[in-house]
């Protein structure tokens, strides 16, 4: 009477089940393994797993030894996946979606129930026990298919996280453009200022002496306070960039002092990318194309699924054994399912086929403007080279040789060292403009290669669509 | 000496090559021209009758071709490349190679025939500036005659009526033409001993003109009323003017034309001279006015003659003295005064090489020898024996010497000072200025006080 029944069967099944169900951890092994695939033949550089103390002071040892120099761009999308915070909570939530999947296609766990009844009355005693262990009958039968949704649940988890890589690495790359665009530009602001300044001064002893009028000295000095505005905007906008550049690598106070952008952007490549080889490069690689048609393929196998439990949402097969005092034991089997009387799950069915349309239309717009993305950025990215090169090959030699040509003047006394200056402010001026047309084009290049992979949706829409496979299934009983 | 034979062999010119058909030019007298800007010697005239030719500053006399006792000549106008100082060149419109073209010299009384061959782009004519002459030969294009057009040879024909300085120059499109540099001079030399014109010794004869071309560039804008910024004579700027070189006691006389948009005042040094003659002729001798400086109006012709008595370099020149200046900058700041120091190190600082300049006037410009813009004269040129001389533009220098050869126009070089006879530097000591001590106030001195000003003087 003491004794715990043993349920009945062997433990060989439920082994075997268990089995069948997966390794949280071997899925997200498998995520990471094809993380870094994906992440080394793109972009040569390996996110890092950040998951112990240990892990996290030689990444920051080594993040340290990085910053002695000035920090390179590919230096810069190194740590930005290796060591900031940030992307580390992208890949933590990657893991944490991976086991979510995992657990939405492990069964329902038997239940034992066990119940010791007393009667005491006069005299008499009865004891009652009651063991039953109930199974999921219809997760069970359903096995084989929620295993293979989860499957493709986890493949497009891993297309998921290597577009929130292509995101996160364009991001730091035109982040890292912008900060060191920023601080060669305020270099140059500086310039102005200083030509400015030297105008302003001689204006002001101009007019001490008697030379210049008031008007024509408050002239020069408003030249001179144009550009020291311009100057204080340059250097604030300097800061902001730099600081963005620091968030997204995830510095704290030391390293970010210690933090040097180069002085110049990287030159313009000698010859643009062809036009042809980046049309041609295959649709079907594309992240999100493939993004779209992994959905579309997922609804479309979830049909079958949905089809089945949208007329028995649940099926339980209980087996009992009750024993009673003084009475032989009793063994059955119960067998519970709801009836499609108020719900027949028409609306389900409505809903999956209408989801499984959308899923096809969205295939067919992702392909559809795949090849218009291409052609944009492409264009973007020519004429951003256009641009540059001709403010490196024409203006800014233009603009030198008319400099040495008012030298040239000054010198023979025919203009006098106002318009000098002025000409020497304008002279920086369209340098200005030639540093600002090579990060525009630095900002195209990172974006045409995002373009050729595929646009990053957001990681946010995968939670919602993991939620949607426990739904699918319908609520275990 | 030379004749017109030497003349032809011996210095550089050209025969024109053929824009007009060889067979129309072969009646035509041969086309003589020039492309060098030396002062020539006077062309001793080897036919017809004699006279004592002038010398043209920077320029030569057209030699003519006698036929059957008419002068003939023969101008061509045409696009030229004059220098106007070592360094700097123009490209003009002149006669016969240069701008201004050759003087054409004749003698009272002369009939001349003048062959003009248009080789410009654009139709010409050629005014007689000042001759009496049949009104269809005037050469005012569309009023006395049709244009000459490009290719085309026209033939005027008059005679020489009256003795004097006259000029020749387009009336066709005539701002053009002239701004681009054409013009000429003419000199009708009297027939035998005239009373109002005396013989002399030296005779010179210049125009005046005036160019707006850009630094860097070689064509001036025909378009500029007033903002020139290089004047010439004979289009030549100082120092590419040849001097004026005379023999001690030499009657010298020199004759100035002015076709440039304003007056010129024209200056020697130490001399006055008389004025003897205008366009319209020799003045009466009771009204010869001296002068040290004469004002040649725009148009108007001048002769001025003078012994030649004093030895010396004599500077003579417009005396604008902005005509004295090759090209500088019209609103360049004055920095005279300023106090520069700091500023010097901050502008090389953005701008490498450049040099604060002129605050302490401009005399330091010459001295500095700085890179100027291609094809562009420095604003003072011109070094003497003493040091720089800080000119441009309308100044040349008269020389004297008494052993200048007669008949020699070359330079003598430098006038050596006789001893005692030259400024010199005061290396003594300087007496003690005395302060002149101020008046005593004096209670009976007036006190002025401005009207309705009521302050008090303490």
């Amino acid at each position: 009477m003491n004794q715990t029944p043993v349920p009945g069967g062997s433990l060989v099944p439920i082994a075997l089940l268990w089995l069948l169900s997966g390794c949280a951890s071997t899925a997200i092994d498998e995520q990471r393994a094809a993380l870094g695939q994906f992440s080394t033949a793109q972009f040569s550089v390996k996110p890092a797993w950040l998951n112990s103390e240990i892990d996290r002071q030689q990444a920051r040892a080594w993040v340290d030894a990085l910053l002695q120099q000035p920090l390179a761009e590919d230096g810069a999308v190194r740590i930005a996946l290796a060591y900031s915070p940030a992307y580390q909570a992208l890949l933590a939530d990657q893991a944490a979606a991976s086991a979510r999947i995992t657990q939405s296609a492990r069964l329902p766990n038997p239940v034992f129930a066990f119940e010791r009844l007393l009667r005491e009355g006069s005299g008499s005693r009865e004891l009652e026990i009651n063991r039953s262990l109930t199974l999921a009958l219809l997760d069970l039968l359903t096995l084989p298919r929620t295993l293979q949704l989860a499957d493709l649940r986890q493949r497009q988890l891993q297309l998921q996280t290597a577009a929130e890589l292509l995101r996160t690495v364009t991001e730091v790359r035109q982040v890292w453009v912008q900060a060191v665009a920023a601080r060669q530009r305020q270099e140059y602001f500086k310039q102005v200022m200083d030509a400015a300044e030297a105008s302003a001064e001689l204006a002001r002893r101009m007019e001490a002496a008697g030379n210049f009028s008031r008007l024509q000295r408050a002239r020069e000095q408003a030249f001179y306070g144009d550009a020291q505005s311009q100057q204080v905007r340059a250097r604030l906008n300097a800061d902001t960039t730099r600081e963005e550049l620091v968030r997204k690598l995830g510095l704290d106070d030391p390293q970010q002092q210690a933090l040097k952008l180069p002085d110049h952007l990287p030159a313009l490549p000698a010859i643009p990318q062809e036009q042809s080889k980046v049309l041609q490069a295959a649709i079907n690689d594309r992240l999100d194309v493939q993004l779209a048609r992994a959905e579309l393929n997922h609804i479309a196998k979830s049909q079958g699924l949905v089809t089945v439990t949208s007329y028995v949402n649940g099926l339980q097969l209980k087996g009992e054994r009750n024993s009673a005092t003084g009475r032989p034991v009793q063994k059955g089997y119960e067998l519970e399912f709801p009836l499609p009387l108020f719900d027949w799950g028409d609306a389900r069915r409505e809903e999956v086929h209408a989801r499984y349309l959308a899923a096809l239309n969205r295939t067919a717009e992702v392909g559809v403007n795949a090849r218009s993305q291409t052609r944009q950025a492409y264009a973007a990215y020519h004429t951003a080279y256009e641009l540059a090169r001709h403010y490196q090959d024409e203006i800014v030699p233009l603009r030198k040789a008319i400099a040495e040509e008012m030298l040239l003047k000054y010198n023979g006394m025919l203009i006098g060292v106002f318009e000098l200056l002025a000409d020497a402010r304008d002279q920086v001026g369209s340098v200005i403009g030639a540093l600002d047309a090579q990060r525009d084009f630095w900002l195209a290049d990172a974006a045409l290669h995002a373009s050729l992979l595929g646009q990053p949706p957001s990681l946010a829409g995968m939670e919602a669509q993991a939620m949607s496979v426990a739904a699918d299934r319908g609520a275990a009983h | 000496m030379t004749n017109r034979r030497q003349f032809l062999t011996g210095a550089g010119l050209a025969m024109a090559a053929a824009s007009v058909s060889p067979v129309a030019l072969a009646r035509l007298p041969e086309l003589v021209s020039r492309d060098r800007p030396d002062t020539m010697p006077p062309l001793i005239p080897d036919s017809g009758q004699t006279y004592n030719p002038v010398v043209t500053l920077n320029g030569w006399t057209l030699p003519w071709r006698m036929n059957q006792g008419v002068k003939e000549f023969h101008l061509v106008a045409e696009p030229v490349v004059r220098e106007i100082a070592p360094g700097m060149k123009a490209r003009l419109w002149g006669y016969n190679g240069q701008s201004p073209g050759p003087t054409i010299e004749v003698v009272e009384g002369d009939r001349v025939r003048l062959f003009v061959t248009n080789r410009l782009p654009e139709h010409t004519t050629i005014h007689w500036h000042g001759q009496r002459l049949p009104n269809g030969m005037d050469g005012v294009g569309g009023l006395t005659q049709p244009h000459i057009k490009p290719g085309q040879t026209y033939v005027y024909e008059f005679v020489a009526r009256r003795p004097g300085t006259f000029m020749y120059h387009p009336h066709a499109d005539e701002m053009t033409q002239a701004a681009m540099g054409m013009m000429g001079m003419w000199i009708t030399h009297p027939k035998g001993r005239h009373p109002l014109i005396d013989s002399v010794e030296r005779d010179f004869c210049f125009l005046t003109n005036a160019f707006d071309i850009e630094p860097g560039s070689a064509t001036p804008r025909t378009m500029t009323m007033l903002d020139f910024n290089l004047w010439t004579l004979n289009s030549r700027a100082f120092p590419g003017i040849d001097s004026l070189n005379v023999r001690k006691g030499d009657r010298v006389r020199i004759r100035v034309g002015n076709l440039t948009m304003t007056n010129h005042p024209f200056h020697l040094h130490g001399y006055e001279f008389i004025v003897t003659g205008t366009g319209g002729g020799p003045t009466p001798k009771a009204a010869r006015c001296p002068e040290v400086t004469v004002d040649v109006a725009v148009g108007q012709m001048v002769q001025m003659e003078f012994l030649a008595d004093e030895e010396g370099d004599w500077a003579f020149h417009c005396h604008k003295s902005h005509h004295t200046m090759n090209p500088m900058g019209h609103d360049v700041p004055n920095m005279i005064g300023v106090d520069t120091r700091g500023l010097a190190e901050k502008i090389s600082g953005l701008i490498p090489d450049a040099m604060i300049m002129g605050d302490k006037g401009m005399a330091d410009m010459q001295g500095m020898e700085m890179p100027l813009p291609d094809n562009t004269l420095p604003m003072m040129m011109g070094q003497g024996p003493y040091g720089p001389l800080e000119m441009g533009g309308m100044f040349t220098v008269l020389k004297v010497r008494r052993d200048q050869k007669a008949g020699d126009y070359s330079d003598p070089g430098w006038y050596a000072q006789p001893a005692g006879s030259m400024a010199y530097e005061w290396t003594g000591e300087a007496p003690a200025t005395e302060r002149q001590p101020g008046p005593d106030s004096d209670p009976q001195t007036m006190q002025v006080r401005k009207p309705g000003a009521q302050m008090e003087h303490h």
